[in-house]
C-alpha cells in the first residue's frame, strides 16, 4: 500500500486531467496559470521570498532568465540529443548586440531585439552546419570551444571594451505606462515572461508536429532517422538555430536591464549551470526543465542567509537529488495512449493500401 | 514487364582487406518480389547498405530508375523511392507506433520548422495527411490497436511488422526487407507471405533477404544467391533450388564431386 502511494504519478495524472478537460476548463486553467506568473512580483510572501536579495530582481535574474535559457537549451539537448556545452555564447552574442548597438546607434531595445536574435541564429547556423556532422562527445568539445572563443574574442577586442566590457547600455523605452529603470525589475520580468510564454507555445507546437518527430528520431537513432528520410543535418541545425534564438533574445533583454556587461559574465559556468537546469529538471521534458531551472536559480537566493556555505548546501542538494531521481524531477517519459477507436483488432493484411 | 527498377553493375565493396561484395551484378524488375539468399556472411545486408547509401561501393554502379544512387545522401535515397527494414529491429523505441510510421510518412511533407510554428495551411494539411497515411498503414499491417503504444513495448512480431509499416510510409517504389520473418512461427510466416504479396499487388516492388527457404520459394518471382560476396545464381526459384553450386554453398560439396 505504501509502495503504491509512492508510485502515485503526479505528472501522468495531471496530464490525464488536462486531456480529459473540456475546452473551457483548459482556457480557465491556462489563464489563471498565466495570471499567477504575471502577478508573481507582488506575491512577496515569506514562503517564497528571498531574504538577502530583492525578490523582484531575483524573479528576473536569475530565475526567469534561467528558465528561458533552459527552455532554449532543451530544444538542443533534450529534444534532439545534441550536447551543447557552449550555449552561453549565444546569450553573449545577444547581450553584446544590445550593448554595442545601444551605445553606438540610436536604435532602441525593440529595434535591436530582432537584430540580436538574428545574429544569434546566424552564429548558430554558422557553428552548426560544419560541426553537427560530429556526434556525441566530439560535438560537446567543439561547442565548449565555441563558447570560450566568443568570450575570449570579447576580452581581446578593445573596440568593444575588452575585459572592461561595455557600460551605459540604454534601457528600453517606456511601454505604455511601464517604465524600464534599473530600480524596477518588474517590467523586465513581464517582458521576459511574455518571451517565455511565446517560446513555450512555439516549442509545444513544433514538438507535436514534423520537427518534433524528426528530433525524436534523430535522438534515438541517427542512422535510422536518415534512412527513414529525415534530413538529419537540417533538423539538427534548426535545433541549434532555435536554441540560439532563445538565448539571443535573453541576452538582449539581460543587457538592457543590467546596463553594463563584461565578458567574464559569459563564462563556461553559465553554460554548465543551464545544462544542469535541463538535466536536473528532466531532460527533454518542457515542464520539468522549467521547474528545474526555477529551483536551481531560486534555491541559492533563498538560502542566501547561509552566506558562504550556501554553495556547499546547494551542491549537496544537487547530488542528493540526482541520486533520488536520476532522470530529473519530471523525467521525459511518453505516456501510452489508448484510443477506443483503435481497438478494432484486425488480422494482418485486413486493411487496404495504396 | 522486365523494366529494371534497380540495377547493380559490377559492384565491389571492400572493408580494408575484406571483400564483402565482389563484382556483383544484380537487378530488380518493377513489380516483382525478388529474393536475395546466401549463407551467413555472404554479403546480403551489404547489398542493402550499398543500395540505401549507407556504404559507398568501392567500385561499380548502383542505378535506380535510371539515376545513380552512389554518393547520394541516405535521406535522398529514401526520397527517390527506396525504403528498408533492418535485420536487427531498429524502431524508435521511445516513440509510439503511430509516430514511428508518421516519421516515415513525413518524407513527402514540404513544410518544416517554420510551417509548424505558425501552423500554415500547408503544414496542417500535410500533418493530417501524414497521420492518416500512418493509421492506414498500421491498419494494413494489423497494428491499428497498437497505435498509441511505444515501439519498445510492442511484442516482437509487431515490432517487425511495424518496421515494414514505417518503411512503406515513405511510399517507396522499392521495398527492401531484411529478414522479415526472422523469429516468426510457421503461422506468422504464412501471414507475412500473404502481406508481402499484397504489398506487391498494391504496386510496390519488393527485394527481400530471407533464410526461410519455404517462404522464399513460395513468394519470390526470382532468387539471387550470394556466396562469399559473389553472385552464384540468379533465376526463378525452381531452377535455383536445383542448382548444384547453390546446394554446394549451403551444404558443402558432395563427397563424390571431387
Amino acid at each position: 500500500m505504501a509502495d503504491k502511494k509512492f508510485r502515485y504519478n503526479v505528472r501522468d495524472h495531471a496530464a490525464e486531467y488536462w486531456e480529459r478537460s473540456p475546452k473551457w476548463r483548459r482556457v480557465c486553467l491556462s489563464i489563471s496559470f498565466i495570471a499567477f506568473f504575471y502577478a508573481l512580483p507582488f506575491l512577496n510572501n515569506p514562503l517564497i521570498n528571498t531574504p538577502g536579495s530583492d525578490f523582484q530582481s531575483v524573479l528576473f535574474y536569475p530565475v526567469g532568465m534561467y528558465v528561458l535559457m533552459a527552455i532554449g537549451l532543451n530544444i538542443v539537448v533534450g529534444k534532439s540529443g545534441l550536447l551543447d556545452l557552449g550555449y552561453v555564447a549565444f546569450f553573449a552574442i545577444g547581450a553584446y548586440t544590445m550593448a554595442i548597438l545601444g551605445t553606438h546607434t540610436g536604435l532602441n531595445f525593440w529595434e535591436i531585439l530582432p537584430i540580436g536574435i538574428a545574429l544569434a541564429m546566424f552564429s548558430g547556423a554558422l557553428l552548426g552546419t560544419p560541426t553537427l556532422r560530429l556526434r556525441g562527445d566530439y560535438l560537446a568539445i567543439v561547442t565548449l570551444g565555441f563558447g570560450e572563443i566568443v568570450r575570449i574574442v570579447a576580452v581581446n577586442i578593445e573596440a568593444i571594451g575588452g575585459p572592461r566590457g561595455i557600460a551605459g547600455i540604454p534601457t528600453p523605452p517606456d511601454f505604455f505606462n511601464a517604465k524600464f529603470t534599473i530600480l524596477d525589475p518588474k517590467p523586465y520580468y513581464w517582458v521576459l515572461l511574455t518571451f517565455t510564454l511565446l517560446i513555450v507555445w512555439m516549442v509545444r507546437r513544433m514538438a507535436a508536429r514534423r520537427p518534433g518527430r524528426a528530433w525524436d528520431a534523430i535522438r534515438q537513432d541517427d542512422d535510422v532517422a536518415q534512412l527513414m528520410g529525415v534530413n538529419t543535418l537540417k533538423y539538427k541545425v534548426w535545433a541549434f538555430v532555435l536554441g540560439a534564438a532563445v538565448a539571443g533574445a535573453g541576452g538582449v533583454l539581460y543587457a538592457s536591464q543590467i546596463l553594463s556587461i563584461v565578458p567574464d559574465q559569459f563564462n563556461l559556468n553559465v553554460s554548465i549551470l543551464i545544462l544542469a537546469c535541463v538535466v536536473f529538471g528532466g531532460i527533454g521534458n518542457l515542464w520539468g526543465v522549467i521547474l528545474g531551472a526555477t529551483l536551481l536559480a531560486f534555491t541559492p537566493e533563498r538560502i542566501r542567509f547561509l552566506s558562504q556555505p550556501r554553495i556547499l548546501v546547494f551542491g549537496i542538494a544537487l547530488v542528493v537529488m540526482m541520486n533520488l531521481r536520476p532522470d530529473g524531477i519530471l523525467p521525459k517519459k511518453k505516456r501510452e495512449h489508448f484510443d477506443p477507436n483503435w481497438h478494432t483488432v484486425e488480422e494482418s493484411g485486413e486493411g487496404e493500401i495504396k | 514487364m522486365s523494366e529494371k527498377l534497380l540495377e547493380l553493375k559490377n559492384v565491389t565493396m571492400k572493408f580494408g582487406g575484406v571483400t564483402a561484395l565482389n563484382e556483383v551484378n544484380l537487378h530488380v524488375n518493377k513489380g516483382e518480389i525478388a529474393a536475395l539468399i546466401g549463407p551467413n556472411g555472404a554479403g546480403k545486408t551489404t547489398v542493402f547498405n550499398v543500395v540505401t547509401g549507407v556504404y559507398k561501393p568501392t567500385s561499380g554502379e548502383v542505378n535506380f530508375v535510371g539515376q545513380s544512387v552512389v554518393g547520394k545522401k541516405r535521406y535522398q535515397v529514401t526520397k527517390i523511392g527506396i525504403a528498408r527494414t533492418f535485420q536487427n529491429i531498429r524502431l524508435f523505441g521511445e516513440s509510439t507506433a503511430l509516430e514511428n510510421v508518421v516519421t516515415g510518412a513525413d518524407v513527402h511533407s514540404k513544410s518544416g520548422v517554420i510551417g509548424s510554428i505558425f501552423g500554415t495551411p500547408r503544414s496542417r494539411r500535410e500533418e493530417k495527411a501524414a497521420l492518416e497515411r500512418g493509421m492506414e498503414l498500421l491498419a494494413f499491417m494489423g497494428l491499428k490497436h497498437r497505435a498509441g503504444q511505444l515501439g519498445k513495448n510492442l511484442p516482437y512480431g509487431d515490432q517487425r511488422r511495424l518496421e515494414i509499416a514505417r518503411a512503406l510510409a515513405t511510399n517507396p517504389q522499392l521495398l527492401l526487407l531484411d529478414e522479415p520473418a526472422a523469429g516468426f512461427n510457421p503461422a506468422e510466416k504464412v501471414a507475412l507471405a500473404a502481406t508481402i504479396r499484397k504489398i506487391r499487388d498494391a504496386g510496390y516492388t519488393v527485394l527481400l533477404i530471407e533464410h526461410d527457404m519455404s517462404l522464399i520459394m513460395d513468394i519470390s518471382d526470382r532468387v539471387a544467391v550470394l556466396d562469399f560476396g559473389q553472385k552464384i545464381a540468379d533465376d526463378v526459384p525452381k531452377v535455383v533450388q536445383n542448382d548444384p553450386r547453390v546446394i554446394e554453398a549451403y551444404l558443402g560439396a558432395p563427397a563424390d564431386a571431387s
